[in-house]
């Protein structure tokens, strides 16, 4: 149980901001001739270390703009650290808004099969498991309908239903666990649970800190993509609480 | 604990390797991308997926009047329809797949900046696009040549050669262009202007005869040339194209595809925090 499973060591990144936005060619050879193109660099993250063991629950918490969500895609490989190194090891399945593979023009089952083939999962298999990802999200009658006629809820239920369809060893979770209705947020609570129990190691980002006293074993308090502080929950959270 | 996978961003991924690796593990999402990017396409539409079909013949229906019936170019023994709606079948699929390609990692950035796809996926994906296009467009081609008297060589058999060295030079032409578009909106303007240019250079729709002899090296130089000269050798002539001419199109669709590589996964680290 003391493996570190998420290893983040001095990671980095920077963002290059431009001064005067430069959007076009046509722009940029504008300004290259007036020599106005500056670029100033901008440190999302600056040297953050910390390690996850497996099994652990470990909540991100800060202000907006302090790097949380930079933070998650860095260990979801999305970002590439600029500086240090990022170390995970087992299968993880990232929850950063939910369905951002879904295609409106398609229905239900096909983006069931493309969202989940876009998380590493097979095809063949999706197909397979789509009627009962579909049952569970409380939408079986609408399976072969393009979703673009689906509310802003329906389509929530459905990300989440494909991406907790399969269980990882590690969840990434930005802020998704309030979806859906009362009844939905109920069940994906039991599902989270559930993953929790069978030893399934969550890193979460959240603004809910009694939800993350509840629920963390570490809390990690980001600041201007800086760690402020990284111990038990009740220490961080109280120091948080002090300063906001 | 099952150690499936495993990420250390301190491994330096050798591209090409990675490259051929990826598109093997992830055949399946390239054959769902590929079925993906023609279905949502012409989904709300009668004629579903004969769009496809619909520009090269109407392209070619017009250039055949102006330039068959006004100007009656000679293509000697070969029909001038025949000569033309080849051309034209190459020059769609350059033309469409460098540009889609050039799109597909701007407009998958929802995706790209929220899970782990290797991005180059979706590039080969649009590209993949552009070649099955190709490949339908092949059937009114073949009913031409037919229809005619040309005629379906034996030699038709090996066209596969010249189209898939023409996906590799799409598919680096487009990782180039893809890199760009994401820091430069206007690049994918700027590149079917280039594109078109480039189209008027190739022998699509004229005969090489009335080139004069101090511009056959303009049209020389550009690789298009060489992958035409194959293509209908190929495909109605029965003959194999000069020595030259395929190792322009072998050398270029190998050269550029390594660059167009490469030079993406150099950039990536820039690319995906602009996206």
């Amino acid at each position: 149980m003391n493996q570190q499973v998420i290893e983040v060591q001095k990671a980095s990144l920077a963002y290059r901001l431009s001064r005067n936005r430069v959007g076009t060619i046509k722009e940029f050879a504008i300004q290259a001739l007036r020599r106005q193109v500056r670029y100033e660099q901008f440190w999302a993250l600056k040297e953050v270390s910390f390690t996850v063991a497996q099994g652990e629950i470990f909540a991100v918490i800060g202000p907006n703009g302090a790097g949380k969500s930079t933070l998650m895609k860095m260990i979801a490989r999305v970002l590439p650290p600029s500086g240090g190194r990022v170390v995970v090891r087992g299968s993880l399945a990232p929850m950063i808004e939910l369905g951002a593979g879904f295609n409106q023009e398609l229905t239900a089952f096909e983006n069931i099969v493309l969202y989940g083939a876009l998380l590493g999962r097979r095809p063949e298999l999706m197909r397979e498991r789509a009627p009962s990802i579909a049952e569970w999200a409380g939408l079986s009658e609408f399976l072969d309908v393009p979703i673009r006629s689906f509310s802003s809820g329906m389509m929530a239920r459905l990300g989440f239903s494909v991406a907790t369809d399969i269980e990882p060893d590690i969840l990434v979770v930005d802020e998704v666990l309030a979806v859906g209705d009362e009844a939905f947020q109920a069940k994906s609570k039991s599902r989270f649970q559930s993953m929790l129990d069978r030893g399934t190691t969550v890193v979460l980002v959240s603004h809910d800190l009694d939800a993350v006293l509840d629920l963390a074993s570490r809390v990690l308090w980001l600041e201007r993509g800086m760690v402020k502080m990284l111990a038990e929950p009740k220490v961080v959270i109280d120091a948080y609480r002090e300063s906001v | 604990m099952t150690t499936t996978t495993f990420y250390d961003s301190d491994i330096a991924r050798k591209p090409l390797l990675t490259e051929l690796r990826n598109l093997y593990e992830y055949r399946g999402l390239i054959r769902l991308l590929v079925t993906r990017d023609m279905t949502v396409r012409y989904k709300r539409s009668s004629l579903g997926v004969w769009w496809t079909l619909l520009n090269p013949l109407f392209t070619s229906a017009a250039l055949w009047v102006v330039f068959g019936q006004f100007f009656r170019f000679d293509t000697g023994d070969t029909p001038y329809i025949v000569y033309l709606l080849s051309g034209i079948l190459i020059a769609t699929f350059f033309s469409q797949a460098v540009v889609a390609t050039g799109a597909s990692i701007v407009n998958s950035s929802s995706v790209l900046t929220k899970v782990y796809v290797p991005p180059e996926i979706f590039a080969f994906s649009a590209a993949f696009a552009g070649a099955v296009n190709f490949v339908i467009g092949l059937v009114p081609l073949f009913i031409v040549q037919l229809a005619t008297g040309t005629g379906i060589p034996w030699t038709a058999l090996l066209v596969p050669i010249p189209v898939i060295c023409l996906l590799a030079l799409v598919a680096g032409v487009g990782l180039l262009v893809a890199s760009a578009a994401v820091f430069f909106y206007d690049v994918l303007d700027f590149t079917a202007v280039l594109i078109q240019l480039v189209g008027y250079l190739t022998p699509t729709f004229y005969p090489i005869s009335i080139v004069p002899q101090q511009f056959l090296p303009l049209l020389q130089a550009n690789p298009l040339y060489s992958f035409l000269l194959v293509f209908r050798g190929f495909v109605y002539e029965g003959v194999f194209a000069p020595g030259w001419a395929f190792a322009v199109m072998i050398g270029s669709a190998v050269a550029v595809l390594i660059v167009g590589v490469w030079v993406f996964h150099r950039s990536w680290r820039q690319l995906v925090v602009v996206l």
